[in-house]
């Protein structure tokens, strides 16, 4: 509208000057409303993916960066370290797999919830501490659990005559790993049974009701009614959860320091490890962007699903 | 009688959940209370409780000044947060500038894992000066929450009527006015969930805390924390009444502000 009250005023003339002047203040106006989040975005998103770009593609070191272009040296070097791409794969694989058994306990856990009515309110702030506490703390936690000598968990194996001699979790690659997922399951569950919870008091009692009158008995109603109704949110759950998995760095460095070996290093606490302890830049940041790259390619179906499920919603 | 019934068997199947997410908080505790002797017994509950282990564990690191510089960092970064997002996401929804172009990409900007950010903010920390300072760690918690902000606030904000702000528009109220005198009263339980859960997450973040803080007087807890485990201290006594002592501020905002937060995490969730 603006621009074309602009175009129909005499060029040149005074008022179409003052016109101008008025219209491109107007759109300045309407840009500083969003300029704090373009800013927040160019520092978190914009700038680093092109400083890491840069990097990947330099001779670089934590103290002295961009000392001459290697060209795709980094990469590689990365494509072809077995040790890395391991942990591109494990990080994937627990992501995938951990997101899922959160969301389906998750799930199960905020049904429980529901039909508890109003314990099941009072429950749900009480699962709320676990999402609050510090990741660092959880680790710290679950590690004296898990401590080989005289933690908890080995102390009352022993006395129930489980196994006679203390098992090392931290120290078995396995074991490691499942540690490392029931701290996360812990941490996380309860942020989903939350979101169910939320997704499930969106359904209408009616609907139930109409169903009960029909002759469907619990399992049909759950099947029939209660879960596609919820697949969008579901789908969407699983989502930012894939995402927060991705993410894994706190409880690889206080459970396990990504060891025995490298069995838990993910593919985050690798690229940490080389960056700010080898100083190695450069092939930290190419490491970085063919992670993020992975990262695209496994969410992408996932954003599909979610999307299938959004639109045969409306 | 029939309902009664049902009822006890769905606690039944409730106590051992609620026992598991109980357990490691129960366990810290119970360790924190612990001499040298017992603590690596292998049993829940110390045979001598003893306090010992706190002032123990306060005199053997900064944990007061830790903690202070989260509160701090935490507080300062959720009203940056605050205030970076609140005008961007109305201007988005009302005002339509943006549009979805803006959200799709603040959103996804979310996706990628912090690491990849980590080193380009080191140099830019390093650059400005601002490596190893609070304010730092503020700009980088500040801007790095904003997605997660900008998601939470956008359903308090779409649930607002808008003939509201119509009316205080005809009485001559710029957008922005609209904005601060109208709109933030209204959806006021709605900004002071997303505080608290931003302010919560600047507080419990560790990655770029540990990579970007290096003295004692800028380190966050968790950093502080996580050196307990190194040489100077292997003392799990210690380690777990430290670590007691950095949950307690964040599980009283909770007690406190639970209704807040259960809502605000689940409107935002669930569009």
């Amino acid at each position: 509208m603006t621009a074309f009250t602009v175009e129909a005023l005499e060029p040149g003339s005074a008022a179409g000057v003052a016109a101008r002047r008025h219209a491109l203040w107007a759109r300045l106006a309407r840009l500083t409303w969003i300029a704090p989040v373009l800013v927040a975005l160019v520092v978190t998103t914009l700038y680093p993916t092109i400083f890491l770009l840069a990097l990947a593609f330099s001779k670089s070191t934590l103290g002295k960066p961009f000392r001459g272009f290697v060209g795709v040296k980094h990469f590689a070097t990365t494509l072809q370290d077995p040790i890395f791409l391991s942990a591109i794969g494990r990080s994937v694989a627990y992501a995938l797999s951990t997101s899922l058994l959160q969301l389906a306990l998750g799930f199960l856990i905020a049904l429980l919830f529901t039909s508890l009515l109003k314990a099941g309110r009072f429950l749900m702030s009480l699962v709320l501490l676990p999402l609050m506490t510090p990741p660092v703390m959880v680790g710290i936690a679950w590690k004296l659990i898990f401590a080989p000598a005289g933690g908890l968990l080995n102390g009352t194996l022993i006395t129930y005559n489980v196994i006679s001699e203390p098992i090392s979790f931290l120290g078995h690659p396995t074991l490691a790993w499942l540690a490392i997922g029931v701290a996360d399951l812990w941490q996380w569950t309860p942020f989903i049974v939350i979101l169910c919870f939320a997704a499930l008091s969106t359904i209408p009692e009616s609907v139930h009701e109409a169903a009960m009158v029909d002759g469907a008995n619990g399992w049909q109603r759950f099947w029939h009614i209660t879960l596609p109704l919820v697949a969008a949110p579901l789908s969407s759950i699983y989502l930012l959860k894939l995402i927060l998995s991705f993410k894994l760095f706190d409880l690889v460095y206080i459970l396990t320091f990504g060891g025995p070996g490298f069995a838990t290093t993910s593919a985050g606490f690798a690229i940490y490890r080389r960056a700010i302890e080898q100083f190695d830049v450069g092939r930290a940041a190419a490491e970085t962007m063919i992670y993020a790259l992975v990262i695209g390619l496994v969410t992408l179906p996932v954003v599909r699903l979610h999307q299938h499920f959004e639109r045969r919603e409306l | 009688m029939r309902s009664a019934g049902r009822h006890l068997w769905l606690g039944l199947a409730a106590a051992p959940i609620v026992g598991f997410f109980a357990l490691p908080f129960l366990y810290l505790i119970a360790v924190s209370l612990k001499t040298q002797d017992d603590v690596l017994d292998g049993r829940f509950w110390p045979t001598t409780p003893s306090l010992a282990n706190w002032p123990a564990a306060f005199e053997a690191a900064n944990i007061l000044g830790f903690i202070l510089n989260s509160v701090i960092v935490s507080l300062l970064s959720g009203l940056v947060t605050i205030t970076l997002a609140l005008p961007s996401a109305y201007a988005v929804l009302r005002l339509k500038i943006g549009g979805r172009w803006l959200s799709d990409v603040t959103l996804s900007s979310y996706m990628a894992p912090p690491i990849v950010a980590l080193i380009p903010l080191f140099f830019l920390l390093k650059t400005t000066g601002l490596l190893d300072t609070r304010a730092g760690l503020v700009l980088i918690y500040g801007c790095a929450n904003v997605p997660v902000a900008f998601w939470l606030l956008m359903p308090f904000l779409r649930r607002m009527p808008i003939e509201i702000e119509q009316a205080a528009a005809m009485d001559g109220a710029g957008p922005f006015r609209t904005l601060l005198q109208i709109v933030v009263p209204i959806i006021a339980p709605g900004i002071v969930a997303t505080f608290i859960i931003v302010t919560v997450l600047s507080y419990n973040e560790f990655l770029f805390a540990s990579a970007f803080t290096f003295s004692d007087a800028t380190r966050t807890l968790p950093v502080g924390i996580s050196l307990f485990q190194g040489d100077r201290l292997v003392n799990f006594g210690q380690m777990a009444a430290a670590s007691l002592a950095g949950i307690a501020p964040v599980y009283l905002v909770a007690l406190f502000m639970q209704r807040y937060l259960v809502s605000g995490l689940a409107h935002g969730g669930v569009k």
